[in-house]
């Protein structure tokens, strides 16, 4: 298990008030948005700030989006992939 | 008949008809990089700016000196004040209050105009309008939705003439609000086109002064309104325009005219991807053949709640100068839209002229102007006065309604704030999740009444009155902003910081696509909201629910609210009332007798005139008299007038004892009318220790708002 997957968790059910989930319980693999958590484009913006402001990588491409969204894992290889800083 | 007999305007596109008309002709894009106030990072975002005012020496915000500036010319060679102002505006003094945060100012006089409010009472004191003075705040449909009240108003024949208008400025809360939700073109606003990316945020105002009399020179006339509600998503549009479907085609019935009647669209426009296509399938679904159509926001960008009176004002410009403006920024058509808006100004008769006007929580707004003596008359009935309730509740720092009432049986007070585990009690987790304190108190208000009806039906309608509106989303987005350097906004906090989130909350909830209108009078807010439910009528798609809510915040409340000294602990809550038109199976009717301002000469005479001359001197059981901290003074010296001058015995119950001191405290006062006289007895605590038996009377509660405006609500069984 990525400790990126784990710490996005956290950060996903802290900053989106998911206070029904656990990060024990939240599948990186499946849909994101638009899927059980109820997670809609406001959300979105409200994760893309947060990957900008924590990870430096800025997503303001809303085709893009839509894949880097469209799971947890994917989000996390997205940042993996597209960061500057260095994630363990 | 409701005729335009003036009109003003000031806009990126110039200041006056002439100005405007001559930018409107040369098809060109007054957007420009910003420039009212320094950034921290990055370059300035284009906006469509006003020019040329003179920069504040006073301590009057930018929003009420635009508003002050349109109304002086729709109100030039006018020798009446108007008898009532309706204005629609989402940014009150944000503009100064945000420079006073940054400074740090903890002065409560310089934060005196910050509320929506004081842009209309600052506009009626000028204008000496002592009548009935409304604030809509619906987003970007604020503008239309106030022009389309103010002809309820006319037709209601309770006035003559009423000026409606709308008017924002430039703020770093809509500004940076809407670059964070991407909705920002950054290289100017291109409505309609292939590339389009998003808006500008624009500044100005509309105003209109509307009458049931013509005069010498006017031409235009206002023929029909229709108000819809999208109850899909806070920010987003429905996909498939249903709204803007319904907002047109009740205009088009409102006005008696077929689509074919329409000559020309002026198209909502604001040249987001979303926006733009959900308003074309709109469009192709209700014309065949769609008339010539355009946005003129690429040329003048998207003055939110102003754009609605703007475009109302161009609207009587195309109509009277056979003038149709160009679909201004526009490169090549999205084939997708399948429309053809103008590419270049029209110089073609338009008869009739459509104008629609969408906003956050899909409240949509669509006016239909018309060329004068040209459309026979629409057929309208005005409602009958008087709402019949079937459910009601209120929260209080004790709780809900069944709390509050144990409390004030006991004598004990039911003010403070009550937690927000209590507030969100009946509220799925998952449903509430993103909302702060007023969204949350406003849901929870609306379920309670809801289901206090005993009714299967769901409220179509919402009426819904803050004085403060979402004080914590807006706190946390301006705070965020600064500690951010102005990089990382919420947009979570912007969507939630309009006034009409928490009622757009209670219409996805419910799935309400009638009106959805949301007033901010200060301490009369939940008033408006009453009386905006009265007029809007039969419109209003029966049943509807009326919400009053405000929230106690630890910073805001006490700068905002000049009832609140600092000091003084927090108090909060509202009422919320489920109504309908069925008044023989009620609980109770309502209906809101009175609504003047204080500065009308000799008040409370006409108070008394109208509520008492014709009844009987015991009509009333019990009076709640509601007087805010504030106007104390004034409000009591109010008070012993008219016990005096109606030789009324009543006995007086002050509720804001009972509640503390907040904007809709008369939104509670309400719900516990409605429950005394359900329950039949008015609690003995809360007059000289006995009982008030109230089952076999008659007699009606009289609830009366003192102060700064003069407000009579009537409760009693049907």
């Amino acid at each position: 298990m990525s400790p990126l997957i784990e710490e996005l968790k956290v950060k996903l059910i802290e900053i989106l008030n998911l206070v029904d989930v656990k990060p024990e319980d939240f599948d990186e693999n499946s849909q994101l948005v638009g899927g059980e958590l109820g997670i809609d484009s406001i959300d979105v913006l409200e994760m893309v700030v947060m990957v900008e402001k924590d990870y430096g990588v800025v997503i303001n491409n809303q085709e893009v989006g839509q894949k880097i969204f469209a799971s947890l894992a994917n989000l996390a290889e997205y940042i993996q992939e597209n960061s500057s800083k260095t994630i363990s | 008949m409701v005729y335009i007999t003036g009109s003003g305007i000031i806009s990126s596109l110039g200041t006056g008809l002439v100005e405007t008309e001559t930018t409107l002709r040369q098809n060109r894009s007054a957007i420009q990089p910003l420039q009212l106030f320094p950034l921290l990072q990055g370059s300035p975002l284009p906006v469509g700016a006003v020019q040329d005012i003179d920069q504040a020496s006073s301590l009057l915000p930018r929003t009420h000196r635009l508003a002050g500036i349109a109304a002086a010319q729709a109100m030039e060679g006018a020798e009446q004040p108007p008898e009532a102002i309706i204005l629609g505006t989402t940014t009150g003094g944000i503009l100064t209050t945000e420079q006073l945060l940054k400074s740090g100012e903890q002065r409560k006089e310089f934060y005196q105009y910050h509320s929506l409010h004081t842009v209309a009472s600052t506009l009626a004191e000028n204008l000496k309008c002592t009548g009935r003075v409304i604030v809509v705040s619906t987003a970007c449909s604020s503008g239309a939705v106030a022009i389309s009240l103010a002809m309820k108003m006319l037709r209601s024949g309770q006035v003559k003439s009423v000026l409606a208008g709308g008017v924002d400025s430039l703020c770093r809360l809509t500004y940076f609000g809407f670059h964070s939700l991407q909705l920002v073109d950054q290289n100017g606003c291109k409505p309609l086109d292939v590339n389009r990316q998003g808006m500008a945020v624009a500044e100005g105002a509309g105003m209109l002064l509307l009458s049931t009399e013509k005069t010498a020179t006017c031409s235009v006339e206002l023929l029909g309104t229709g108000l819809s509600c999208d109850a899909y998503h806070p920010a987003a549009p429905h996909p498939e325009g249903q709204g803007a479907f319904t907002a047109m085609q009740k205009a088009l019935t409102d006005a008696g005219l077929q689509p074919n009647d329409i000559s020309y669209i002026n198209l909502h426009g604001t040249g987001t991807p979303d926006n733009d296509l959900a308003e074309s399938k709109a469009v192709r679904r209700l014309f065949t053949n769609p008339p010539p159509l355009s946005s003129i926001k690429g040329a003048s960008g998207h003055s939110l709640a102003a754009a609605g009176a703007i475009e109302a004002v161009v609207a009587t410009i195309t109509i009277t100068k056979g003038l149709m403006p160009a679909n201004t920024g526009l490169h090549t058509v999205d084939p997708a839209l399948n429309l053809s808006p103008l590419t270049s100004p029209q110089l073609q008769p338009a008869t009739a002229v459509l104008s629609n006007s969408f906003g956050f929580g899909g409240n949509n707004g669509s006016l239909i102007f018309g060329a004068i003596d040209t459309f026979a008359q629409s057929t309208y009935q005005p409602a009958t006065p008087g709402l019949a309730i079937h459910g009601y509740a209120c929260l209080t720092g004790a709780g809900d309604i069944l709390a509050t009432c144990e409390q004030i049986r006991d004598g004990l007070p039911a003010s403070g704030m009550a937690g927000l585990e209590i507030i969100s009690q009946n509220l799925p987790s998952k449903l509430v999740r993103r909302l702060k304190r007023l969204p949350r108190m406003t849901l929870s208000l609306a379920s309670k009444a809801y289901e206090n009806c005993g009714l299967e039906e769901k409220p179509a309608a919402v009426f819904m009155g803050t004085s403060w509106g979402a004080l914590s989303e807006t706190h946390d987005f301006l705070s965020r902003l600064t500690e951010s350097k102005e990089q990382f906004p919420s947009p979570t906090d912007f969507v939630g910081s309009v006034h009409n989130g928490p009622a757009s909350q209670v219409a996805i909830l419910f799935g309400a696509t009638g009106p959805n209108i949301t007033t901010s009078g200060g301490d009369y807010s939940f008033e408006q909201a009453l009386l905006s439910a009265e007029l809007m009528g039969d419109d209003a798609v029966s049943p509807a629910l009326i919400l009053g809510a405000d929230e106690g915040h630890q910073t805001f409340s006490p700068l905002f609210d000049p009832s609140i000294t600092p000091g003084t602990a927090l108090s909060d809550g509202g009422g919320a009332l489920y109504v309908n038109r069925d008044t023989k199976n009620a609980k109770c009717i309502i209906s809101l007798p009175f609504y003047q301002s204080s500065k009308t000469e000799d008040v409370i005479a006409s108070l008394v005139n109208s509520l008492v001359a014709k009844q009987k001197t015991d009509a009333y059981t019990v009076i709640m008299a509601g007087i805010p901290a504030a106007t104390k003074k004034d409000g009591e010296k109010q008070l012993t007038r008219f016990m005096e001058l109606s030789n009324l015995t009543t006995p007086i119950i002050r509720y804001r004892t009972i509640t503390g001191e907040f904007g809709s405290a008369s939104a509670v006062a309400a719900a516990l009318a409605a429950s005394f006289l359900e329950s039949g007895i008015v609690p003995g605590k809360l007059l000289d220790g006995h009982d008030l038996d109230v089952t076999r009377t008659t007699g009606k509660i009289l609830i009366l708002g003192l102060g700064e405006y003069v407000t009579a609500m009537e409760l009693f069984r049907p």
